[in-house]
């Protein structure tokens, strides 16, 4: 592992010209688990690591009225156990909770998990579940992405030379909205996902469907939405033929790999499963969402 | 490469370093200050033996690199033990026999403590899903497990003092 210069920007305009000197040769920090193994490996090597944690409000978890920030620099553990988000972001805090060990979690954050754009990644399946805007900095100024356009491949981002990730605001659920992520590893946490699946429900008063939106891990080349499984879902309400046709789209909008974890086969299959899972807890949630108010 | 000034408490003791910012926690930890009690496993943040206390937080040594610890309080397993008594996790831990080899046994009692620290009553449940992050190769977790609700239990606070 070498790099040439280390640095720990204060602000954000110091971070933006740091990474304009430096350009595809600086690289972030911020919990550094993924990006000191790949240091350590020589997947990178980069000449300038420039430390985010100490940037303004980076670390920020805030509940305001019509939605939720993030900091870029929040740490896993911290949204995981953050008791704010019990009430509208249960699934965010669920899907953070399920990436890797209580030690990883303590340091890794979630701009990170975003950044990384693994496609298998966790954490931010919180996020597109919840409709999340990614609020990115750079020398031409602050723009907004919706989430789901953030990721352009495996390891890839919409950022481009310059720019770093600030935060994420997430919208505050309309009433009789439920959301839950499920993960599926052969080692728990711990492991990395064979499948996830998220699914975010609202429903009206007599149980019909408003919205839905389901999102998929570890699937395709980047996280991705099931769209053709969520129009099935809108203006009728939940019944097991219904559920079953779901997790049938679901498993045929995909286009998973083989690799050490499982096959594609198997893969399409376990969507299937666990999307029917994701829907039915969804729906669970929300009427006690719908009940509530 | 142009050494930085690093500011860390290990174990209570304060120390001020100068060291090359791409050195890992767990390199100055061993290579600094000779706290050879936290180990080198995977070096790749799998394994868990590296596992350290930053601020309390049970951290994987291995993947911080240094100017994340500065200004940071740090415990390794050196910081454990008492006067004239080991710590009651370590007494736990021997008196279970949870040590076979003893690898990752200085990684497994702090991943214990920061687990009981957060949450004294800690279930069975609890304790499994703490220790995820730390593999054993030969003696397995069950008695590793024993070892630590036993101390939940309050076993060990007379021979050893509070937990």
């Amino acid at each position: 592992m070498r790099f040439d210069k280390y640095f720990e920007p204060t602000t954000v305009e110091e971070c933006c010209s740091i990474l304009k000197e430096f350009g595809s040769d600086a690289k972030i920090l911020a919990g550094g688990t993924d990006v000191v193994p790949r240091l350590k490996n020589k997947i990178w090597r980069p000449k300038a690591i420039v430390g985010i944690s100490k940037l303004p409000d980076i670390d920020t978890i805030a509940v305001q009225k019509d939605h939720l920030v993030l900091g870029a620099g929040a740490r896993l553990r911290k949204i995981s156990l953050e008791k704010s988000l019990e009430k509208d972001y249960k699934v965010i805090m669920e899907a953070a909770g399920n990436v890797s060990s209580m030690q990883i979690r303590n340091v890794a954050t979630i701009g990170g998990n975003a950044c990384n754009a693994s496609p298998s990644a966790d954490a931010i399946q919180g996020l597109i579940t919840m409709g999340a805007i990614a609020v990115i900095t750079g020398p031409e100024g602050t723009r907004e992405v919706a989430i789901e356009d953030f990721f352009t491949g495996p390891g890839t981002t919409v950022l481009n030379a310059g720019e770093f990730l600030l935060r994420f605001k997430v919208p505050a659920p309309k009433p009789g909205t439920g959301a839950i992520y499920k993960k599926f590893a052969i080692r728990g946490d711990t492991d990395i996902s064979i499948v996830g699946v998220g699914c975010r429900l609202t429903l009206q008063k007599d149980g019909t469907i408003e919205e839905a939106c389901i999102s998929l891990a570890a699937v395709a080349p980047k996280p991705m939405r099931a769209i053709e499984a969520e129009k099935l879902l809108i203006g009728k309400k939940l019944t097991t033929e219904l559920v079953e046709q779901v997790g049938e789209a679901a498993a045929n909008s995909c286009s998973p790999i083989t690799d050490q974890r499982a096959t594609a086969e198997y893969r399409k299959e376990m969507i299937r499963v666990w999307t029917r899972h994701a829907v039915e807890e969804a729906e669970v949630r929300a009427k006690s969402k719908l009940n509530e108010n | 490469m142009e050494r930085m000034e690093i500011k860390l408490t290990v174990n209570g003791r304060k120390h001020t370093l100068y060291v090359s910012p791409d050195r890992t926690l767990l390199e100055v930890l061993r290579e600094e200050l000779n706290l050879i009690g936290t180990k080198k496993g995977c070096d790749d943040s799998n394994c868990g033996v590296c596992t350290v206390l930053m601020d309390g937080l049970a951290v994987k040594s291995c993947t911080i690199l240094i100017p994340q610890a500065n200004g940071h309080s740090i415990t390794t397993i050196e910081g454990l033990e008492r006067e004239d008594s080991l710590h009651p996790l370590q007494q736990s831990f021997i008196d279970h026999f949870a040590v076979q080899c003893g690898f990752c046994t200085p990684g497994m009692i702090l991943t214990a403590k920061a687990i009981l620290d957060e949450n004294p009553m800690a279930t069975e449940e609890d304790i499994r899903e703490g220790l995820h992050g730390n593999i054993c190769r030969c003696i397995g977790y069950k008695k590793v497990v024993e070892s630590i609700e036993a101390v939940r239990d309050g076993e060990y606070k007379e021979s050893c003092g509070e937990v």
